[in-house]
């Protein structure tokens, strides 16, 4: 497809932009950390102990700036765009620490700034500024939209949800899709329900049990201000990919929302955040995936491969850093680390790598550098040998959240459990296969792997100082995100 | 973990149910049967890493003193350049087979400096590699970079690769590269499989350098002797270890060499002083009640000892994490018993 009129301009609007944050950035040294990852990936969880970790200090033996004391101070500073909210880190680090609960999903766009003060190697002083910021994960899913023309996402869509579970929880839209004529005159009555019956069969796929992750378009299950607007008020239909829409039609109409969509949610969304980023963290919460099943990390894979398409990536030259930034570190991290037992962290390392293989090939052809870890943000739990009989099982001990069960049994959020997940195949081609049963086709008792949601650690205070955090690998993250930055 | 499991059920058990006992890590009491036994473990995270402190912090910023002696150095080869074509252009007034001789000596000269000059570098070159390498690997042991330790080990391999001693260790390292292993771990593989026998032969050369000198220090005559044979047996011994390690050094690779163990010694020297000056206090005192001149060469062994293991520590091109790092202590006992045994 050439380029249209629209996306040159969009094209010039974002060198502009860059140009500008490149003479920012020329005085004040500034690294924008994009923090990506679908819903319930951990994306404000990571983001909190991030900041916490810097600004209140942390365990950071691996992060070399910090563990030599070279980093004098981080502080938080006002942040550069006036019209977003800022991030609540105070509030999210009370949630955790006092309430023992996890922060609630996020529904709206946020930011912050951290300011790093420090001595370069070589003696002299610095201050490095880190932008980050936080928004719901289920909008990342709109940006493969931007590609893509009405037809094509309908098809698409269709196709998607005519597969697997997805199959039973669709009927009721297919059922009304059924009735629609998209050549007829354009009903505002029936796109409202068909978007309704849409929308209720995009969340029913969020569910637990399922955990399906490739959900276009993310506003309609996060609709943030838009909610009931014109543009967030259609669904896909049954037409051809090279068909073209009579005038009047409720194809047409459709055609016409969906790319109002894009124009009002999705390309400032792209502009603001994400043609701006230097450094790219990719939370994946796999574990998720491995309870539901099969279907659900086959879903997981595509989404990742089609959010990871939109970003732009390659070594960082000047050029590049004045025209048209690009990504040139990418770490993919598998969430929730821990929730398994250390001696997993390579396998589930190995999944994680396994499932973003072609971006991250991709990626690397074009100059940037690709790390993969197992981290978890802020660690829930604590590691312990289990014997029954004459079995040894790697476990983990934590406190379950409250109406989390397992073996048929809830749990009230107060007594502490240990658990056992299950194996993690040592070749992680035998999950892609389909070598394992999840929650969408079994009983929770036949269920091949079993990850319980635990209530964030229990921290001893020290006399009204916030205590840090504990964490598996942040550490790590970070010196290959900004280490380099901090020399 | 490595042996091929069936898959293993999940399983969840509650800690207040009393089919279930848990048990501190380093109880021993073996609770009832038919329970399940819960035993947390230690942090495997908050675990100190043990990482060696960098031994001589690489220069950063101009080195003024690098260019003054470059441009030193030229101006004296231009200079010998001038009074050569000088020389040659006045013997060729003379006659003409004097100017011919002269030229060809010229141009030899030239050659073997040009060679010389090719050879010093490639030395400076290969202990500078060396160097980076230690810094590299100190890197990937704290970062645990699986890719970075993949990168190190294919370099150690390249600088392994001219030691025919090391043949067997190659192959097995090199059949590990595809296995998965964390970045530490790599590095620690590739230091117990490439490093020990080194060691060991390392360990060799520096008692016996010890010895000669100890034995030389007891017999020689004149205290000019004694100097001058200490510091031929040191930088031989120094020239020896970079060998076995895979360095090259010629004279300034040498000399730059023997900059780093002073330094490297000034560094350790006053850790060094707990582990081993009460040893050495008591061998030059039993020593010396024997002789004075035993425990003179006692003691000039067990600096030599000491130079050969700061030597040791800046020409292993990996840190010693996986193995012992050769103590005083260890060749001081060789010594002492050695000179007992002859004494």
């Amino acid at each position: 497809m050439a380029p249209s009129f629209s996306d040159l301009v969009e094209e010039a609007r974002l060198s502009a932009r860059a140009l500008l944050d490149y003479g920012d950035s020329f005085f004040n040294p500034t690294v924008r950390l994009g923090v990506t990852g679908l819903s319930r990936a951990g994306k404000t969880v990571f983001i909190t102990a991030l900041i916490h970790g810097l600004t209140r200090g942390g365990r950071f033996p691996v992060f070399e700036p910090y563990a030599t004391g070279r980093i004098a101070r981080a502080r938080l500073a006002p942040q550069p765009d006036d019209a977003v909210p800022r991030f609540a880190y105070e509030n999210h680090v009370r949630t955790l620490i006092e309430e023992r609960r996890w922060p609630s999903s996020t529904t709206d766009i946020s930011e912050l700034r951290v300011v790093i003060d420090y001595q370069r190697q070589n003696g002299a002083d610095r201050t490095l500024t880190i932008d980050i910021v936080d928004y719901p994960g289920e909008w990342l899913l709109d940006l493969p939209l931007l590609s893509k023309s009405f037809e094509q996402w309908s098809a698409e869509s269709l196709a998607l949800s005519r597969e697997g579970p997805r199959a039973k929880l669709a009927a009721p839209w297919h059922q009304h899709l059924k009735t629609l004529q998209p050549e007829g005159q354009e009903d505002e009555q029936a796109a409202l329900a068909a978007a309704k019956l849409f929308t209720s069969y995009l969340r029913a796929c969020r569910d637990e049990r399922f955990a399906m992750s490739l959900l276009p378009p993310g506003r309609f299950l996060m609709p943030g201000n838009l909610a009931d607007t014109p543009a967030l008020t259609f669904a896909p239909l049954d037409v051809a990919i090279d068909g073209s829409a009579p005038d009047g039609s409720l194809w047409a109409m459709m055609r016409r929302r969906y790319e109002a969509y894009k124009d009002v949610v999705v390309r400032p969304f792209f502009r603001d955040h994400f043609a701006r980023l230097d450094r790219q963290i990719v939370l994946v919460d796999a574990l998720a995936a491995f309870n539901a099943g099969p279907e659900a990390l086959h879903d997981l894979e595509a989404a990742l491969s089609g959010i990871l398409d939109c970003f732009r990536i390659g070594r960082s030259t000047i050029l590049s850093s004045l025209f048209r930034p690009r990504i040139d570190r990418i770490l993919f991290a598998a969430t929730k680390a821990d929730h398994l037992h250390h001696q997993s962290h390579d396998r589930l390392e190995a999944v994680l790598r396994r499932a973003v293989a072609k971006a991250a090939d991709r990626a690397e052809y074009a100059g940037a550098a690709i790390d993969v870890v197992a981290l978890s943000a802020v660690r829930a739990t604590r590691e312990a040998q289990v014997a029954r009989g004459r079995e040894k099982l790697p476990s983990i001990i934590g406190t379950p959240a409250p109406g989390e069960t397992a073996n048929g049994e809830a749990f009230d959020g107060e007594s502490e459990v240990a658990t056992f997940p299950g194996d993690l195949p040592e070749n992680p081609e035998e999950l892609f296969n389909g070598g394992f049963r999840g929650l969408s086709s079994t009983a929770s008792e036949q269920a091949d792997f079993r990850f319980l949601r635990f209530r964030p650690p229990l921290l001893e205070r020290t006399d009204g100082d916030v205590p840090a955090l504990p964490h598996i690998r942040l550490d790590r993250a970070l010196q290959f995100l900004i280490g380099d930055r901090l020399q | 973990m490595n042996e091929k499991t069936p898959h293993r059920r999940p399983a969840t058990f509650k800690l207040d149910d009393p089919g279930v006992v848990v048990i501190g890590p380093d109880e021993t009491t073996r609770p009832a049967r038919g329970t399940v036994h819960i035993t947390p473990e230690a942090d495997p995270v908050t675990l100190p890493v043990p990482i060696e402190a960098p031994l001589v912090r690489t220069r950063r910023g101009f080195r003024w003193g690098a260019l003054f002696w470059s441009a030193v150095g030229g101006l004296v080869l231009l200079g010998s350049g001038l009074g050569v074509v000088n020389l040659i252009e006045d013997l060729f007034a003379r006659s003409e087979t004097l100017g011919y001789v002269a030229l060809a000596f010229a141009v030899a000269a030239a050659l073997a400096l040009a060679v010389v000059i090719g050879r010093e570098a490639f030395g400076m070159a290969r202990l500078a590699a060396i160097e980076k390498l230690h810094q590299r690997a100190i890197e990937v042991l704290r970062s645990d970079d699986r890719a970075e330790s993949r990168a190190v080990v294919t370099d150690l391999l390249k600088l392994a690769h001219q030691n025919p001693q090391l043949a067997r260790a190659r192959a097995a390292l090199t059949s590990h590269a595809d296995d998965i292993i964390d970045g530490a771990d790599m590095i620690k593989l590739a230091e117990r499989e490439l490093m020990a026998p080194l060691d060991e032969e390392a360990r060799r050369l520096v008692s016996a350098a010890a010895q000669r000198v100890s034995v030389v220090t007891a017999v020689s005559p004149r205290a000019l002797i004694d100097v001058l044979f200490v510091f031929v047996a040191a930088m031989r011994l120094i020239r020896q270890l970079a060998r076995l390690y895979g360095g090259r050094p010629g004279t300034l690779g040498m000399i730059s060499l023997l900059r780093h163990v002073i330094g490297h010694l000034a560094i350790t020297g006053g850790m060094a002083v707990g582990d081993s000056l009460v040893q050495q206090v008591l061998g030059h005192g039993i020593a010396a009640k024997l002789s004075q001149r035993l425990g003179e060469g006692v003691l000039n062994g067990l600096l030599t000892a000491r130079l050969g293991l700061a030597a040791i520590d800046v020409t292993r091109p990996l840190p010693f994490t996986a193995l012992p790092r050769p103590a005083l202590g260890d060749l001081a006992k060789d010594l002492l018993r050695k000179r007992d045994d002859e004494a």
